[in-house]
């Protein structure tokens, strides 16, 4: 057979005919209508429907046929044919054409499947496969055949299309693209490295790279000028919905550049990367300094694609007589709201006192959470009594309040606490009010960052990396008031209340590199202990330089609006960070650790097996949610190997007999006379007498995400 | 501390019944309202019972007065750290009610000199009751008179519609019954001789020469699957062990370690400072029957069913079996202090009781004058335990059971 002849299944048009054609693929589906056979004949490019009828196909061809199954690969010859009016099927793009087989080739059978591949029913109404509704474990470990089916592959597609964009446009401004190592050194950044242990170097480590921010500044140190690279980047984080301990980050840096040529050519880029997902991008996207995204949506990567800003409302309660409210601005404290315009037909009393003010607010760390409703001409509240006519006139001049309408205030001693609170209340009412518009893309520029966050011990730490450039280098850095109020020239890139990427202009001159250092509290030695390489190379001559990481996944995810990062990617890593599909991560033989030398890492000699037990431990220390001091672990060592001797012992004693549970047969009881009610000792609280943490009628306990 | 009791009860006024003036001591694993209930853990510190246990319940209506609770091994586990028999001895309680996982109650009962007595499995309420491995526990009784024992039996046995896991079975009878010792035959298991020391043995023939001598049929009978009674409770015990201790999460009760980042790290650290080492172990080994070798749970409830099968067989037989209970060492019940943090040392000494608990059999330790710390154990088929009771009361009354 000449595949050479081959024709791809979705490009058959009606043009085509009366033409003989080579067709190859996989049946996607296939229905017998006695005798007559229609398949869905499915390759890369789409589905057209096969027939295999007596009347043109020779009998070994139909009894070959009526063998096939879902998934079977094949090869049939046959001649294109217009489908009879009505037989048409719509929601093909082939769907008007058909071809009548004379020849059919199984190239390969499959095993019953252990999911639905098929996307498209043959009939009209019938159910189509929804890869939702399989585990996504099971999709994982069968990540081939979940790729066959053509939304998941249409997602691997539009994600070559965007990285082929973000190559094609970065080469015509000049970029190179340029690979940095992936085993490297591992260098103090934000997460937990991946370590690699070389053979040849025994008991030393490579890193896997957490970013190629090192090789990149050095590449521009290098004169390289302009480069970017498609970068696979790793960290062993805690795990988080929508992470992956690998990932792909669009990394580029450019020399003798401003912020304004890195926000005009990423926002082309961007504008360029949506554009594969049919969404128009409008340029230029507003920019916001991280004070005024912090005062005014409580977030440094706030979602505008709704309003509810925040108003400040402190200088109104100057002079209030509400103690409350008096007390929090003798402390220093602010208070904040918004308006929902127009939302009081959708927000009870009830709703906004005991949903919101009692058990919402606080969840988001605020003490408490002040509403009103704007109604005939004023405000309503349950302590609207508190308050001078004066103050809730300027209230609603304020939030320019309308009948209708609902305030809510935050007023804390502390500034973080009213923006941060009132920000998550923010998002939490637009979403259970359904403010935001759907299909809405809103970019943002976050710039002016603070340089330094404030540590616990009085000092400074570099809020983005220790190489950011600062706003101005005339600071001095014993001076912590001064080095807090230094911003950076750091900028994000938010989208949706997403942030795509982030980057900064770099510091490239020694002097105020060493300035920061002082700043952070690093002597010399620290420094070239943990920077040497790296800095020295800016004794010879660094260029002004700056750049921007654009995490690709995410972005492709909202490009194509996935419920998860994991469906634009082919081979993902499942929640809990291992690869049903490989089953990766796996334990070593002993003699490859052997080989590393890496059996006494840390001068403990470990009896053999010993490892493995350890692992034991942990992993039922674990799953069982009792943790094993480290005195202990040498008894439950010793309990687990003769637990193995037991269950050895169990397997080779146990007959074919039937389990039994119970000495007294197990049945369903029924107790006449009780009825179902809630208990009395529920119902007085005197259930809650003796939990450790409780909050109104409520256990209280941790947060289940850190 | 008070030596005997964990929790004294103040209060000495009872109800008016038909067991007046009956004292009985309990263990603080049995929810009496308003008592703490910390069942020798510190998962359960500071919980104070919101109502009675069924048991406690019957008691207080028969008008038993409950003299308080006594100290306790972790959850019953094992007798390390027992108070048990203390109260008997210095006679502030006629009874005292001691879980029984594995044997504790007649193992105690051996030590303290006194009759033990685990019921048959699914007689007695456990409402309210803290257990551990739930196919297998029992609230046991002691007493220095087997009649306190029944007291006590005829009180709370029966029927609770609290508790869904007693069988729907006839409650037999436990009045007083002649016996006829010439046609009972008592069946004595070879292979639970294996291991006995010397001081033990020698009690052990002796009550059985008193028992052919009171005129009963004394007949040798085998159990060659005898070793794997101990197999199937440690595995089958493991395994309800942790899946019953998950409940102590210290978001309903217990106490909260701090500074746990999340909920999980809460779980671990709470429950990791909660538990002690012996617990620990026998969690940690029951976690890995359920998680890693679920194979190991189900092979031995396969033997379970075939010793419970040449159980009933052995029991066709005869009428009563007679057994050791305790397998060695001066002090035999209460050396419990030697015992190890891991399971092992435990199981050691519950050589010869665990299987009662295994096949839910009534089972009944009987003092021996001869050697202190030595007891006879016998054992009749399930819910026989009146006749059990009759049967050592005509022994007793001949002075010649296991005396």
């Amino acid at each position: 057979m000449l595949f050479s002849e081959r024709v791809p299944c979705g490009r058959l048009t009606p043009d085509d005919v009366g033409r003989q054609v080579l067709l190859a693929g996989w049946v996607d589906a296939f229905r017998d209508h006695g005798g007559l056979l229609f398949i869905h004949l499915r390759d890369r490019s789409g589905i057209v429907q096969v027939v295999v009828s007596p009347e043109v196909a020779p009998s070994e061809v139909c009894e070959r046929a009526a063998a096939l199954r879902s998934e079977y690969c094949v090869a049939v010859r046959g001649q294109v044919k217009q489908r009879l009016a009505g037989t048409e099927n719509p929601r093909l793009d082939t769907g008007t054409t058909e071809v009548m087989v004379t020849e059919l080739t199984v190239l390969a059978e499959s095993d019953a499947l252990p999911f639905a591949v098929s996307e498209k029913a043959m009939v009209a109404g019938a159910p189509s496969a929804e890869a939702e509704q399989v585990a996504e474990d099971l999709r994982l470990q069968y990540r081939y055949l979940d790729i066959r089916r053509p939304s998941m592959l249409d997602n691997l597609a539009l994600r070559h299309r965007i990285f082929q964009t973000v190559r094609q446009f970065l080469d015509e401004r000049g970029f190179l693209e340029i690979e940095t190592p992936v085993l490297t050194m591992s260098t103090p950044e934000g997460a937990r490295d991946y370590l690699v242990p070389s053979r040849v170097h025994p008991q030393n480590f490579y890193a896997l790279p957490q970013s190629p921010q090192l090789f990149k500044q050095l590449l521009m140190i290098g004169g390289v000028e302009r480069y970017f690279q498609l970068a696979r980047c790793f960290r062993d984080e805690d795990l988080r919905p929508n992470r992956q301990p690998e990932f792909t980050q669009l990394d580029l840096e450019a020399s003798f550049i401003d912020e304004e040529f890195l926000y005009e050519l990423v926002e082309e880029l961007t504008v360029k990367m949506f554009a594969v997902g049919e969404i128009e991008l409008a340029r230029p996207f507003p920019r916001m300094t991280y004070a005024e995204a912090m005062d005014t949506t409580g977030s440094d990567r706030p979602d505008l694609r709704f309003g509810l800003r925040f108003v400040d409302v402190t200088d109104v309660f100057a002079h209030t007589d509400y103690a409350i409210f008096r007390q929090i601005l003798q402390r220093g404290g602010c208070i904040k709201g918004l308006n929902l315009k127009g939302q009081s037909p959708r927000l009870s009393k009830n709703v906004l006192q005991n949903e919101y003010a009692k058990e919402i607010a606080p969840s988001f760390g605020a003490k408490g959470m002040t509403w009103m409703r704007a109604e005939n001409g004023g405000l309503e509240s349950n302590i609207v009594q508190f308050f001078s006519a004066e103050e809730l006139e300027e209230l609603r001049r304020r939030f320019d309040a309308a009948d209708g309408d609902v305030l809510i205030m935050v007023a804390d001693p502390s500034y973080e606490v009213v923006t941060s609170a009132l920000g998550q209340l923010r998002l939490h009412l637009a979403h259970r009010l359904g403010l935001i518009p759907a299909g809405s893309f809103c970019p943002v520029w976050i710039t002016e960052f603070p340089l330094f966050d404030p540590t616990d011990e009085g000092g400074v730490t570099s809020s983005h990396h220790p190489f950011t450039a600062p706003d101005r280098t005339d600071f001095d850095p014993t001076n912590i008031e001064e080095l807090l109020a230094l911003r950076s020239r750091a900028y994000d890139l938010v989208v949706n209340g997403e942030e795509l990427g982030g980057g900064s202009i770099r510091i490239n001159n020694r002097d105020v590199q060493r300035k920061i250092f002082a700043a952070l509290g690093l002597s010399d030695e620290d420094v070239r202990e943990r920077f040497g390489f790296f800095l020295r190379a800016f004794d010879f001559g660094a260029p002004p330089h700056g750049g921007l990481a654009l995490g690709m996944d995410r972005t492709v995810a909202m490009i194509l609006q996935t419920s998860s990062i994991r469906e634009v990617i082919a081979f993902p890593k499942n929640r809990s960070a291992a690869c049903p599909l490989t089953g990766a991560p796996s334990a070593v033989k002993r003699e490859q650790l052997a080989e590393l030398e890496l059996l006494n890492l840390g001068g403990q000699d470990l009896l053999p097996g010993t490892a493995e037990k350890e692992d034991w431990i942990d992993r039922l220390s674990w799953v069982s949610r009792i943790g094993i001091g480290a005195e202990e672990r040498s008894v439950m060592e010793e309990t687990v190997r003769r637990a193995e001797a037991l269950a050895a012992l169990a397997a080779e004693k146990a007959g074919g007999e039937k389990p039994m549970y119970s000495v007294v047969p197990v049945a369903n009881r029924m107790r006449p006379g009780i009825e179902a009610r809630r208990s009395e000792l529920a119902q007085s609280g005197r259930l809650l007498k003796n939990a450790p943490s409780t909050k109104g009628d409520y256990f209280r306990v941790a947060g289940i995400l850190e | 501390m008070d030596p005997i009791f964990f929790h004294r009860n103040p209060d000495p006024a009872t109800a008016e019944g038909p067991r007046q003036g009956l004292r009985v001591a309990l263990q603080p694993n049995l929810a009496v309202a308003g008592w703490p209930m910390e069942a020798g853990s510190r998962a359960l510190a500071g919980y104070a019972a919101p109502e009675d246990a069924t048991i406690v319940r019957r008691l207080r209506a028969s008008g038993a007065h409950l003299s308080g609770s006594t100290h306790m091994s972790e959850f019953g586990l094992g007798l390390a750290g027992n108070g048990t028999g203390a109260a008997l001895r210095a006679g502030e309680a006629d009874v005292e009610l001691v879980l029984d996982l594995m044997g504790e109650s007649r193992l105690a009962a051996a030590g303290a000199a006194v009759c033990g007595f685990k019921p048959s499995y699914g007689l007695v309420s456990r409402f309210g009751l803290v257990g551990l491995i739930p196919s297998m526990e029992c609230c046991g009784i002691m007493s220095e008179s087997l009649g306190g024992i029944r007291a006590v039996l005829q009180v709370v046995a029966g029927q609770d519609g609290l508790d869904f896991s007693l069988p729907e079975e006839p409650v037999p009878d436990f009045a007083p019954e002649t016996v006829d010792p010439a046609r009972i035959t008592v069946g004595v298991v070879g292979e639970a001789q294996h291991d006995l020391g010397v001081t033990q043995e020698e009690a052990f023939r002796s009550a059985i020469d008193g028992m052919a001598g009171a005129g009963f049929a004394v007949r040798q009978v085998s159990l060659p699957e005898w070793p794997l009674f101990a197999l199937v409770h440690r595995i089958v015990g493991s395994v309800e062990a942790s899946s019953a201790a998950g409940r102590y999460d210290s978001v309903r009760y217990g106490r909260r370690a701090s500074g746990a980042k999340n909920w999980n790290e809460m779980y671990l650290l709470s429950r990791g400072a909660a538990f002690g080492t012996l617990l620990k172990s026998y969690l940690i080994q029951g976690a890995y029957f359920q998680f890693e070798r679920y194979g190991a749970f189900e092979d031995a409830c396969r033997i379970r069913a075939r010793l419970v099968g040449e159980m009933r067989r052995l029991m066709a037989e005869v009428d009563v079996l007679a057994l050791p209970a305790v397998v060695s060492g001066p002090r035999g019940g209460e050396a419990a202090d030697d015992a190890s943090d891991a399971p092992d040392g435990v199981y050691a000494q519950f050589a010869l009781t665990l299987f009662a608990n295994v096949t839910g059999q009534p089972a009944l330790c009987l003092p021996s004058t001869m050697a202190s710390h030595t007891g006879l154990q016998l054992v009749g088929p399930r819910l026989s335990d009146g006749r059990l009771l009759a049967l050592a009361e005509y022994l007793q009354k001949t002075g010649r059971g296991g005396n």
